[in-house]
């Protein structure tokens, strides 16, 4: 048996809430003479342990605020755990938040560099890339405009467009297959399905939970920070709809 | 994709986890550095000149009160001019690269909390842009001394030296700021009064012997007086520089440096989590 792509073991992250809502150092300094720093922990990953295999789709569910994009960001690197141990074997394209670092100033071929260097492509590939980029997300006419002529669909476009010109091994999706009108969800959609052909693990957060049936090997219900159920993603969606639909969620 | 294999276990050494970072995302900062040149002034008419005209406009200014109001006296035959832009290129460069060092973390934080990056990378880069603007803008001091008739002596190819010794300065201060910006914000505030402070205890526009006796100390264990008579003497062969203030710039960047990337890799961990 070969190594997981994904191992999590015993995963959890704090954020800590200051319920005196501190901003200077002055009332830092008061409140600590006065002993009035009371901190409220946030256990926003509470103790959560999963494997996603080479090859795997793997399907996060659970209600709004449940850590879904905060155990995403933790595997994405871009958190790191408070406690427990997170192991990514193979690149990661995370695709959360797309877009980080757009600049409107600068035009779409600066930013296609710019934004796929964040993402740990280099500078040179990005510029040899940039013009299928372009004309993959339909931009070729606007490559050396400034992205502030842009409209929000055609932020949206550029950023999935970068995003997924790669072959990565691992990719964590955040609700991205929604981006831009019909025609371009189709396609992006499709693209998504032939990286996933290609091998690649596949971490995705849904809303909705047609997406994730669809495409999911096996699924997770997280909530409150808690891995509730992981098993096949009929059996967690419908335990996971049982609790909504009584009232629960 | 630099990294092929994470491991959120795996311990970050101090200093070697930096430079191992910083190294590998060299391509990075160096888009930073030219984006943060051009994008400056990209809304501007005069676009990247304005790298040359901002210093040359405060130095004009300051050459009108100073040089003529005031009517300060510089020791042996160097035109004010030449004497007041060389100061103000230099504190120009030291205040801007903690200020941009110092905010870069808080400033970025819409690219931390999306992609691992990281942190140092921001705030180093922002030093590094702040030592590439002052290059540019030695052009002009350069072709005042030759306007001027003072020229330019052979030494002035050492000039890297104080200006490397200034950016681990920089970088090292700029790191601890921009760490502790993150827990209080109001820290980058206190940053730009104590640039002031320290720019008014430099000798830019004041010749030092007009400094009463018994403040010399003050300019004296300012790190800042060491750099700039170092930079003017390099530059265009002014007042010697002792060896003492030869060996309090070299110190002061390194301990700087080292004591800032220390500090910063304790606290990293929790950085992004509070932006």
């Amino acid at each position: 048996m070969t190594e997981p792509a994904i191992s999590a073991t015993n995963v959890r992250l704090e954020y800590k809430l200051s319920r005196s809502n501190i901003g200077s150092i002055k009332e830092y300094a008061i409140k600590t003479v006065k002993r009035e720093m009371n901190y409220e922990s946030l256990w926003a990953i509470d103790d959560v342990s999963f494997d996603i295999a080479k090859g795997e789709v793997f399907g996060i569910i659970g209600p709004n605020g449940a850590g879904k994009s905060t155990l995403m960001k933790i595997m994405a690197r871009v958190l790191p755990p408070t406690s427990g141990r997170v192991i990514v074997r193979g690149s990661v394209a995370p695709m959360i938040e797309l877009g980080a670092g757009f600049n409107n100033d600068l035009t779409g071929f600066e930013n296609i560099v710019m934004y796929g260097t964040l993402l740990g492509r280099t500078p040179q590939r990005m510029r040899e890339r940039a013009f299928e980029i372009a004309e993959w997300a339909d931009l070729t006419d606007f490559i050396d405009v400034p992205l502030r002529s842009y409209s929000s669909g055609m932020l949206a476009r550029l950023a999935f467009a970068v995003a997924t010109d790669i072959d990565p091994d691992v990719l964590v999706v955040d609700e991205v297959l929604s981006v831009g009108d019909a025609a371009f969800q189709i396609r992006s959609t499709e693209r998504m399905k032939s990286l996933i052909e290609r091998g690649a693990s596949v971490v995705i957060v849904s809303h909705n939970l047609d997406t994730v049936s669809d495409l999911a090997d096996r699924a997770m219900w997280l909530d409150r920070g808690k891995n509730l159920m992981t098993g096949a993603p009929l059996d967690v969606i419908n335990a996971y709809q049982q609790t909504v639909d009584g009232g629960h969620g | 994709m630099n990294t092929t294999y994470y491991d959120s276990d795996s311990a970050r050494k101090p200093l070697a986890s930096e430079v191992s970072n910083l190294w590998a995302h060299r391509g990075l900062i160096r888009l930073i550095v030219t984006r943060d040149l051009t994008v400056r002034y990209k809304r501007s008419t005069l676009g990247i000149w304005w790298t040359l005209l901002n210093p040359l406009l405060t130095t004009g200014v300051m050459w009108i009160v100073f040089g003529n109001f005031f009517r300060f006296e510089i020791p042996g035959d160097t035109p004010y001019i030449v004497y007041l832009l060389s100061g103000i290129l230099l504190i120009t460069y030291f205040a801007q690269a903690v200020m941009a060092s110092g905010s870069a973390i808080v400033n970025s934080a819409g690219i931390l909390t999306k992609v691992y990056v990281p942190p140092e990378v921001f705030s180093v880069s922002a030093a590094i842009a702040a030592a590439v603007n002052f290059m540019i803008s030695l052009a002009i001091l350069l072709v005042i001394q030759l306007v001027t008739g003072v020229g330019i002596p052979w030494t002035v190819i050492f000039v890297p030296i104080p200006v490397l010794a200034m950016l681990a300065l920089t970088a090292g201060l700029g790191l601890l700021i921009a760490a502790a910006a993150v827990h209080f914000f109001d820290v980058l505030d206190l940053t730009g009064v104590g640039i002031q402070l320290i720019s008014y205890l430099t000798p830019t526009f004041y010749p030092i012997s007009i400094v009463p006796e018994r403040f010399q100390w003050m300019i004296n264990i300012n790190p800042l007086y060491s750099y700039l008579t170092v930079f003017r003497e390099l530059v265009y062969g002014g007042a010697g520089a002792e060896l003492w203030m030869w060996a309090y710039m070299l110190v002061s960047a390194v301990v700087v440096l080292v004591v800032g990337v220390y500090l910063f890799s304790r606290s990293w961990r929790r950085l992004v989590i509070l932006l």
